[in-house]
């Protein structure tokens, strides 16, 4: 080497100091930190420190297409729009240290919607134009990022969701497989007239457990499993050489190949079955059986579901709680979204709810007055986790006010029953006393009607409470007519009465989710709950608040929340943007949840939806606080729709 | 060692062609003008030398870092060390962190001085306790080139506290001031980074200037008169 190129090596290691403390800096933070060295270092190399005091334009709508490509060094950067209709202009985002900007606007070459503005006083890595477009072309992450944005963070924590719960499981399977994918086996089929001797041979062959039968193009007809054999022989009734269509189950239930894992197993488990055929165009392409479905053997979601329909005593029940808990951790760790597992553990509630009643019933003998059990709250929403309380209530129908108190005294030890041994199973006692062992909450159809009726018309604080507790509900239990006939009718009165919408809707704004307008998070300052924020109460409940009110005021009688989102959304109350930005914040909060409720129920903890943020990895505090800016601003369109 | 070894090199620095050529090339100065500060070449600079005598130490490596637009653009910094033969290690060693060695790998005085006067150009050069500075570089530039320095230079010690008399940082050290402004760099006391630290409390002031109304070379300079002659007023009266 010469001294001439000794000296400039030298110096360009010396200037490489600078550009490698950035480098560090960046590598802190998405997309950075998955990018190739030498990208990074080139992007560095071409980048300007800025620096914006606290209060000043970094860009403008009115300044046209956007020049440069900004990463924020020190500071925070806040994006402002002006609604029509409203003075000051509305906060949209915050960007915090280690995020970019503007990027849809960069990439689409225009001005940027949203004026940016530094929050406080900021460093800001600039990156012309010219050279953003010559990275976006060099490196495959930086695109993906650019393209992407904030979405492909949220694939970013799917993963690292799943990756972290696969760990405990160590296998990896995702819910989300096609059916095609997993249901490979050529189906074993045979015609309505093959004898049962033969079909069973051939499956005997085959050793599977069920055979279709099917017409000459393959569309089929029935299905025949080792079960009905079974039956069959038990019965006796008829012989092995009788032909299987005598025998068989018509029209068995089908999914297309690209149905999923988890479409097939949720049809299995409601509708009690062990078999899924897979008809393309109605020709029969596989078979899908309740093995192929699940590789894991102890956490059997079919199982489970039947194991619990089928459960001698409370006890049995009372033991499968933990059975429960591990399905919903062996979901997540199968790529499961939240919204997956919630339906997934509404739904085995509702088999443990159903099962206690019969069970209650047997003990303590029929009270012989029909009754539909009903569910309030998450309950009623199906946004039940592994933390819940009960909100219930019994419906009866009576001929009059003698009858009604007559059959409550019938049916009130009955409930209470209910309640003691759901409480066993895991269902806390409500402390607020919603439940059906409570005289005002065993009513008949007119009653209840009546005390709707009373929630709609005096909007009292306390009136107004027990709508958005009572106003989410669904019947787990016995004959469903009456209570939906009941809930038209409220439809119907809450449409007609703008007073209440009003005072539903600042009810929704009674929760703020905890972001304040120059920091991270706005968090708890004292006693034991210092440093934590709330995920139920502050991030939620705006959602779910927000979706009760507009779609009880559209006449919309789905209550599940992200249901509520969508119908909202094809009846054009809300733009199809802002319902998918919704889903999206709502999902990641709950998942967030689900994650804390599972750590907690493994370490024996109680349940707590507080979470300190700080415990949280970056990425997840960064799209938590994008998901409560998107409740907030759920919060400001209300506001602006009631006026309030 | 000869403490008088030097004085033949301050007549007559032995230069190439081509060093002589480059010297005559060398761009001017940039007078304290109307131009705008925005429009105007600053180099932030900051030299590790041997000791804090300006008369008889050298200059061991150079860091500077360019604003140009309100920006400081990362592709142009300039950072090296100078070969000192004979170089002895004293305490300041542990100070800026320069290794003998490294010394010893370090460019010929005269061309690292000539390579550095092209990246600063036309320029205002920006230090903290630039007077120190700028007698080093001055006197570094006669011995080695036997070039008179013109460049104007302003001190980022004066320039925060006259921006931000609220700081009430008086005899603050450059930390002092990297921690007012809330700045961390975790690779202080090598030149570039220090140069680096600098220039981001640069940028800050600049901002702060254009704020106060500052707007031109000139009015920083008349400002910066004034502001010296308040202090000295003050500490007189006392």
């Amino acid at each position: 080497m010469t001294k001439e190129e000794a000296f400039s090596q030298a110096g360009k290691t010396a200037v490489m100091q600078n550009v490698h403390g950035t480098m560090t800096f960046l590598q802190s933070y998405p997309p950075f930190n998955a990018m190739e060295a030498g990208h990074l270092a080139w992007m560095v190399e071409h980048c300007q420190l800025r620096f914006y005091a606290r209060g000043e334009s970094i860009i403008r709508p009115q300044e046209g297409a956007v020049q440069d490509f900004y990463v924020v060094k020190q500071g925070l950067i806040r994006g402002e729009r002006l609604v029509p209709g409203q003075e000051t202009p509305d906060t949209t985002f915050e960007i915090g240290v280690g995020e970019c900007f503007p990027l849809a606007a960069l990439v689409g070459e225009r001005a940027t919607r949203t004026e940016h503005i530094a929050s406080e006083d900021c460093f800001c890595l600039t990156l012309p134009r010219v050279h953003f477009i010559k990275l976006f072309k060099l490196s495959t992450v930086f695109r993906d990022f650019a393209l992407r944005g904030v979405s492909s963070l949220l694939d970013q924590v799917n993963q690292q969701a799943q990756t972290q719960a696969a760990e405990q499981l160590g296998e990896q399977y995702s819910l989300e497989t096609r059916l095609d994918a997993l249901a490979t086996r050529a189906p074993i089929t045979c015609q309505p007239d093959t004898p049962v001797r033969e079909a069973v041979k051939r499956m005997h062959e085959a050793s599977v457990g069920s055979i279709i039968i099917t017409d000459q193009g393959l569309r089929p007809q029935g299905i025949f499993t080792l079960r009905d054999l079974r039956a069959m022989v038990a019965d006796g009734g008829i012989g092995l050489d009788a032909a299987i269509s005598q025998v068989m189950t018509g029209s068995p239930f089908h999914l297309s190949p690209s149905h999923t894992a988890f479409d097939a197993a949720i049809a299995m488990t409601s509708r009690h079955i062990a078999h899924v055929c897979v008809v393309r165009d109605e020709v029969l392409v596989g078979v899908l059986s309740e093995r192929d479905l699940f590789s894991l053997q102890r956490v059997d979601l079919v199982h489970l579901a039947r194991t619990i329909r089928q459960a001698s005593d409370v006890e049995a029940l009372e033991a499968m709680r933990e059975d429960i808990r591990r399905l919903a951790e062996s979901m997540l760790a199968h790529g499961a979204s939240s919204t997956q597992i919630t339906r997934i553990i509404t739904l085995l509630n509702d088999h443990t709810v159903c099962r206690v009643i019969e069970l209650c019933i047997e003990q303590h003998g029929d009270p012989a007055v029909p009754f539909t059990w009903l569910v309030f709250g998450s309950e009623g929403r199906s946004e039940q986790t592994l933390h819940t309380d009960q909100d219930n209530g019994i419906l009866f129908e009576a001929d009059s006010l003698a009858q009604a108190e007559q059959f409550r005294t019938k049916l009130l030890p009955l409930a209470d029953r209910i309640n003691h041994a759901l409480a066993r199973c895991g269902f806390t006692l409500c402390k607020g006393k919603i439940m059906a062992n409570n005289p005002e909450l065993c009513l008949s159809r007119t009653e209840w009607a009546e005390r709707f009726d009373r929630f709609i018309r005096t909007t009292t604080p306390e009136n107004l409470l027990s709508s958005s507790i009572f106003f989410d509900f669904r019947v787990v239990w016995g004959d469903a007519s009456g209570a939906h006939r009941m809930f038209e009718a409220v439809l119907d009165k809450v449409a007609g009465n703008t007073l209440f919408q009003n005072r539903m809707a600042q009810n929704a704004l009674m929760f703020r989710p905890p972001i304040g307008r120059f920091r991270d998070f706005v968090l708890a300052r004292s006693g034991a709950e210092k440093d934590t924020l709330d995920l139920k109460t502050q991030g939620l409940t705006p959602f779910v608040d927000g979706a009760r009110v507009l779609a009880l005021a559209n006449g919309i009688s789905e209550c599940n929340t992200l249901e509520r989102f969508r119908q909202l959304c094809d009846a054009g109350v809300i733009e199809p943007l802002d319902a998918g930005a919704y889903e999206e914040a709502y999902h990641f909060i709950q998942l967030i949840r689900m994650q804390q409720h599972q750590k907690q129920a493994r370490a024996g903890e109680r349940f707590s939806n507080r979470i300190d943020p700080d415990t949280l990895n970056h990425l997840d505090r960064r799209i938590l606080r994008e998901s409560f800016r998107q409740a907030k601003r759920l919060q400001s369109s209300l506001a602006l729709r009631y006026q309030l | 060692m000869n403490a008088l070894a030097w004085l033949p090199r301050l007549r007559a620095p032995k230069l190439t062609e081509e060093q002589l050529e480059r010297r005559a090339a060398l761009p001017p100065a940039q007078p304290f003008d109307d131009t705008p500060l925005h429009d105007t070449r600053l180099v932030v600079l900051d030299l590790e030398t041997s000791g804090l005598n300006v008369h008889r130490d050298l200059i061991l490596s150079i860091g500077a870092v360019a604003i140009e637009q309100g920006a400081i653009h990362f592709g142009e910094q300039f950072e090296r060390t100078v070969f000192r033969p004979n170089h002895q290690v004293t305490e300041t060693v542990l100070i800026h962190g320069i290794s003998p060695s490294a010394i010893e790998q370090g460019g010929a005085a005269g061309t690292t001085l000539l390579d550095f006067m092209e990246f600063a150009g036309q320029c205002v050069f920006l230090a903290y306790h630039a007077p120190f500075d700028h007698r080093m570089l001055t006197r570094g530039l006669r011995l080695d080139l036997g070039h008179k320095l013109r460049h104007k230079f302003v001190d980022i010690a004066e320039l925060a506290p006259m921006l931000c008399p609220e700081a009430e940082l008086s005899r603050a050290s450059l930390d002092d001031w990297a921690a007012y402004f809330g700045l961390n760099n975790s690779q202080r006391h090598n030149a570039a980074a220090d140069a680096m630290i600098t220039a981001e409390i640069a940028l800050i002031l600049l901002s702060k200037a254009r704020a106060q109304g500052i707007v031109t070379l000139a009015q920083l300079h008349t400002r910066l008169g004034h502001w010296r002659h308040l202090r000295q007023a003050r500490r007189g009266g006392l």
